[in-house]
């Protein structure tokens, strides 16, 4: 069997649907994830030892048990407590929920490697704990973290192909049906990889410009 | 009927997945480091259009995840001309190797990199053959940050390596999924595989801590803890050395 031009051409546009799904996965579990993570590493940072404890053993499981067994978990058993969201919705919820656990770890480092004595210039200021936090520590971590939280959201976008498992119509999943419906599976999957290859390689150099343009300026 | 009742005769199910998840993660963690010191050596090296070739390899493997790869080499290659078609044990042995090849790449080059200039410099003045000079002296060294960085990423193998039960491999999520469509046991059936893979993941980390610790600068760290120089001199004084 050999290359189909014409075959090629008659699946791109629902590869391209595909391509749609993919990035709008990506931007919404990518904005779970971020903010999610930055609001479990707070809340582990100033809540009581309980919390911390809990916390970090949430995070602990989330990082030990691959993604297909929370979205299983997510998707099947979900119904049985009374639940019944979408494919979308449960696939974009539990891949934001991963990576705002792998993102929680770079945010806990970043605050702890914030000095002692910027907190104690604050306090000596008089700055309120509010502001201290909003103008303060977390633009400080969020400068010196910026290329690690990008580089996870490049991996959350490569995971999205996960999706597939249940159903959600990302770039695999429509190739996939494009080779299942015609039973020539070459092109559909060299043009899914090749696409999640070339919607991939900017991001890499955009990653780095932002990191260098963010970490050069300092206050 | 209790959950332990209906979930009893599946467990030997479960348990041969389990086996066949770790035989394929250790098959797969060997092949990954195999691929890595192969393209992180060449990625540190001197030869250009070798350190070229190597990186274009690591930056196409990284491009797409392990899912999308095992489905092109499970059902795209085979249309090919001339391609082999692979039993699914093999090609998922294959991509997992291949793609933590590529990330352990950076981790030996970024290790090899992080050793020292002096160190080199030192070799060269001393005379020693390049090759003495990287597997006495530079790799040595490079490992105590290679192998723990290696460690986390074979965790990582571990994990990935539940995407095999999308091309019939009968691994423990496709034994997890066999068993919740049999009973209907959804809760318990996904805890118990979230129990198995946090086990396996925390004997792969085990099995890297040690390594570690058998590493010979872990065993030199161990002999000078204090890391300051007189120290060490005083130690190699103590062996004759200095």
């Amino acid at each position: 069997m050999s290359w189909d031009w014409a075959y090629a051409w008659q699946i791109m546009p629902t590869l391209l649907r595909g391509v749609g799904q993919t990035f709008l996965v990506t931007v919404l579990s990518g904005t779970i994830a971020l903010l999610g993570g930055l609001l479990i590493a707070v809340a582990g940072w100033t809540g009581p030892r309980v919390a911390q404890v809990c916390l970090r053993v949430l995070v602990e499981v989330t990082r030990g048990v691959p993604i297909l067994v929370l979205l299983f978990f997510a998707f099947y058993g979900l119904p049985g407590a009374g639940l019944r969201p979408s494919a979308f919705l449960t696939g974009v919820v539990v891949l934001g929920a991963v990576y705002a656990a792998y993102c929680s770890e770079v945010y806990r480092g970043g605050l702890a490697s914030v000095p002692g004595t910027t907190w104690d210039a604050a306090a000596a200021l008089g700055l309120p704990t509010r502001v201290t936090w909003a103008r303060v520590v977390l633009p400080t971590v969020l400068r010196a973290n910026v290329g690690a939280l990008a580089n996870y959201i490049v991996i959350l976008y490569k995971q999205t192909a996960l999706l597939f498992a249940i159903g959600v119509p990302v770039l695999l999943t429509n190739a996939q049906v494009a080779g299942y419906e015609s039973f020539r599976y070459l092109e559909p999957f060299t043009l899914a990889g090749l696409l999640y290859l070339l919607l991939n390689l900017p991001s890499v150099w955009i990653i780095r410009r932002v990191e260098r343009r963010v970490t050069r300026g300092g206050f | 009927m209790s959950t332990v009742d209906e979930l009893g005769p599946y467990l030997p199910n479960l348990a041969a997945g389990l086996l066949t998840t770790a035989e394929i993660a250790g098959a797969s963690i060997l092949g990954a480091a195999a691929v890595a010191i192969l393209l992180g050596t060449l990625r540190a090296g001197r030869n250009t259009p070798a350190r070229a070739a190597s990186g274009g390899a690591v930056e196409f493997l990284r491009g797409t995840s392990v899912l999308v790869q095992l489905f092109w080499v499970y059902y795209a290659l085979p249309s090919i001309q001339g391609a082999p078609r692979l039993p699914p044990t093999v090609a998922a042995v294959l991509v997992l190797s291949l793609n933590g090849g590529a990330y352990g790449a950076e981790i030996v080059r970024s290790g090899l990199l992080a050793v020292p200039s002096g160190q080199r410099d030192a070799c060269h003045t001393l005379g020693l053959p390049r090759r003495v000079a990287l597997a006495r002296v530079i790799l040595p060294q490079a490992l105590g940050q290679i192998v723990p960085a290696f460690g986390s990423l074979a965790v990582d193998l571990a994990k990935w390596t539940s995407v095999v039960s999308f091309v019939s491999v009968q691994d423990l999520l496709y034994w997890g999924n066999t068993v919740r469509v049999q009973t209907n046991q959804t809760v318990p059936v996904y805890l118990l595989l979230a129990g198995c893979y946090l086990a396996l993941s925390g004997a792969v980390a085990l099995a890297f801590r040690a390594v570690e610790y058998a590493l010979p600068i872990s065993r030199a760290r161990r002999r000078a803890p204090a890391p300051g120089r007189p120290a060490r001199r005083a130690a190699l004084v103590r062996q004759g050395r200095a």
